[in-house]
């Protein structure tokens, strides 16, 4: 009989600190700076491919934001409607004018978003920082750490495995180790490359 | 103090390379009683300031604890006399029981002024029409309705006739406000059931500046209230000066009344600035953070952002904040690597098919033969080069990227991978065809 798993796995909250930053470091510290209150600029923009991590900035900076400061984040602004659009060029302004901040993050510089002419300029007038890719060493790396976090033993080969079978953007890859770290425990056995196997064979992968 | 600073400096100038040294260590000034459980250090501008706080900061704090025997805490100031341009405007920091002052009532940020602004070509006629319209308001044109592209400065000559005029008449009534805060306002005033007081209000005011009236279009109500503001303040001889993206005639949504209206008193625009105005305009933001920049710098800057004035901020910010994370003094060279995400965008978008074909090209062979089972080597090469360039710069799996290569096991991918980083080591050739072909790919 198979036994089924609890829901151990501790949530992973995105905070800075989880943050793999890679060569994201200066883009990183801004990110913080802006939510504590620290940074002179008033709006930040990150652009980046999918999965490299703007998600996951500004769910931190919404968390750490200093108590009493007021801070807008808006993601995926590529997709604004119109009247959202109207919403965060106002939260711009106001920003300018009373020392809140605004943090924007979409998959494209500011000059090639498709939005209104007087957000887009607005969204290149603070600081911008494009998020880069991280590599197979950084992912390891996390792979390792995150393993480690959740009491696991996770063999180089597997992580070698995984980084040569799955598509390797960050959340494809924290996906498959919660996949891994659930089939291991409801089969009770360790995980190795056979494991790894049927785990993903299991999940149609 | 100074005592416990000069030991301070001599382990600093052990640690530090010479240059960094230099540039952000040796200015700083030691204040205080010697007593006094804080070390505070004088920077002579905020950007040394910032720099070093952000960087050396920790160190000093224990050098400064063990040189002193104590737990010292430790503080930046500005030097007296440091560059006042460069303190925060004292709103930014006001006390909420003070009373408004005239520019907080006019929602005026004070930065704007006619000195700190650019001018050529591009804006001069512009520029001496707000000058004129603020030494005469409501005398000369009225309205004055400035017009131009985005990003090109037209909040800044808005607000610095209304800076101007506070200064002048520190009685006068002053109200800057952007065209989506005016519907809001008439929104409410309309809930609220105050339009009596809303009326009194903007009729009763010496200067109304008003940003970006293409916001209004569509918007009927909103129209409607401004059109009689508008009569009002003219009749009275006071000032309205507008903004907008176009021309009056070219507004859309826009009532006939007030188009033509628009065009009673004086149209001037302000065109993108030209390469030596962009590169004053750089300058001039440098000067207010208090820093010298090279023109070399400047030129860089200016050459390469040209689409308006705001993104040129935005670039000069960026080398300054790059500047302080990597502790480096301002450089060509370090604008050009801060710059370098800014710059290169245009071919950002890295595909498999983008790979194989400049692949193909560099090596005069057929895009057909990535997918070709050929395994003569002058086909088989590129392929592994190919294939080793779609790995470090997308973030495909591996077997996609088989796939992309005529149905290849991922296998394959991987040895060729190993390949060329193998090859890479032994041949320069290899590696310098590698490095070529991944910056042509980055842009």
């Amino acid at each position: 009989m198979q036994q089924l798993p609890l829901a151990i796995s501790p949530a992973r909250a995105p905070t800075f600190g989880n943050f793999v930053e890679g060569a994201n470091a200066e883009a990183l510290l801004r990110v913080r700076e802006l939510a504590e209150g620290r940074l002179r600029e008033t709006v930040l923009y990150l652009w980046g491919e999918a999965g490299s991590g703007r998600s996951h900035l500004l769910r931190a900076a919404s968390a750490a934001t200093a108590p009493g400061r007021e801070l807008v984040v808006a993601d995926d602004v590529q997709a604004l409607d119109e009247p959202a659009q109207i919403a965060l060029f106002n939260a711009i302004n106001l920003a300018r004018e009373s020392r809140g901040a605004v943090l924007a993050a979409g998959n494209a510089p500011p000059g090639q978003l498709p939005l209104r002419e007087d957000l887009r300029s607005r969204l290149g007038w603070g600081l911008v920082y494009q998020l880069k890719a991280l590599t197979d060493e950084d992912k390891a790396r996390h792979l390792r750490a995150e393993a480690e976090r959740r009491g696991l033993r996770l063999p180089d080969e597997v992580i070698r495995y995984l980084l040569s079978r799955l598509p390797r953007d960050l959340p494809s890859l924290n996906a498959a180790l919660e996949l891994l770290d659930r089939y291991s425990l409801s089969h009770q056995r360790h995980i190795t490359l056979p494991l790894v196997r049927d785990a993903l064979k299991a999940d149609g992968r | 103090m100074q005592i416990l600073w000069d030991a301070c400096l001599r382990r600093l100038e052990q640690e530090l390379p010479a240059q960094q040294f230099n540039t952000w260590i040796r200015p700083l000034s030691p204040e205080g009683a010697a007593e006094s459980d804080t070390l505070t250090l004088a920077a002579p501008n905020r950007f040394v300031l910032e720099l070093v706080r952000e960087r050396f900061a920790t160190r000093i704090e224990r050098l400064a604890s063990e040189a002193s025997g104590r737990d010292l805490g430790l503080r930046f100031v500005l030097a007296r006399g440091a560059d006042p341009g460069s303190r925060p405007a004292p709103s930014a920091a006001r006390d909420s029981n003070e009373v408004p002052t005239v520019l907080e009532r006019a929602r005026l940020n004070r930065g704007f002024t006619f000195d700190s602004f650019v001018t050529g070509k591009a804006n001069q006629l512009a520029r001496a029409a707000a000058i004129q319209v603020a030494e005469n308001p409501g005398i000369s044109y009225n309205p004055l309705f400035i017009y131009g592209g985005v990003g090109l400065g037209k909040t800044h000559l808005l607000q610095a006739i209304g800076n101007h005029l506070a200064e002048q008449r520190a009685q006068a009534r002053i109200r800057y406000i952007h065209a989506e805060q005016y519907v809001t306002d008439v929104v409410r005033a309309y809930q609220q059931r105050s339009f009596d007081d809303f009326k009194r209000y903007y009729h009763s005011l010496d200067l109304l500046l008003i940003d970006d009236i293409q916001f209004f279009s569509n918007k009927g109500r909103t129209q409607e209230e401004f059109f009689y503001a508008f009569n009002a303040l003219v009749e009275a001889h006071k000032q309205i000066v507008i903004t907008c993206d176009t021309y009056p005639k070219e507004i859309t949504g826009m009532e006939e009344r007030l188009i033509s209206r628009f065009g009673w008193g004086l149209t001037v625009a302000i065109e993108p600035p030209e390469l030596e105005m962009r590169v004053a305009i750089v300058l001039k933001k440098a000067e207010a953070e208090s820093l010298t920049l090279s023109e070399e710098i400047a030129f860089f800057i200016a050459k390469h952002i040209r689409s308006n004035v705001r993104e040129l901020e935005g670039a000069l910010k960026k080398v300054l904040a790059y500047s302080r994370f990597t502790a480096r003094e301002l450089s060509l060279d370090l604008a050009k690597e801060a710059l370098r995400d800014i710059l290169n965008v245009a071919n950002r978008q890295i595909t498999v098919e983008g790979i194989q074909k400049t692949v193909a090209e560099y090596f005069k062979i057929r895009i057909s033969d990535m997918h070709s089972k050929k395994r003569s080597r002058n086909v088989a090469r590129p392929r592994q080069v190919a294939m080793a360039l779609a790995k470090d710069l997308t973030q495909m799996s591996l077997p996609e990227i088989g796939e992309a290569f005529g149905n290849r096991d991922h296998t394959t991918v991987l040895h060729a991978c190993r390949t060329i980083a193998t090859l890479r080591k032994k041949d320069s050739v290899i590696n310098r065809d590698y490095l070529v072909l991944e910056q042509v790919l980055k842009g």
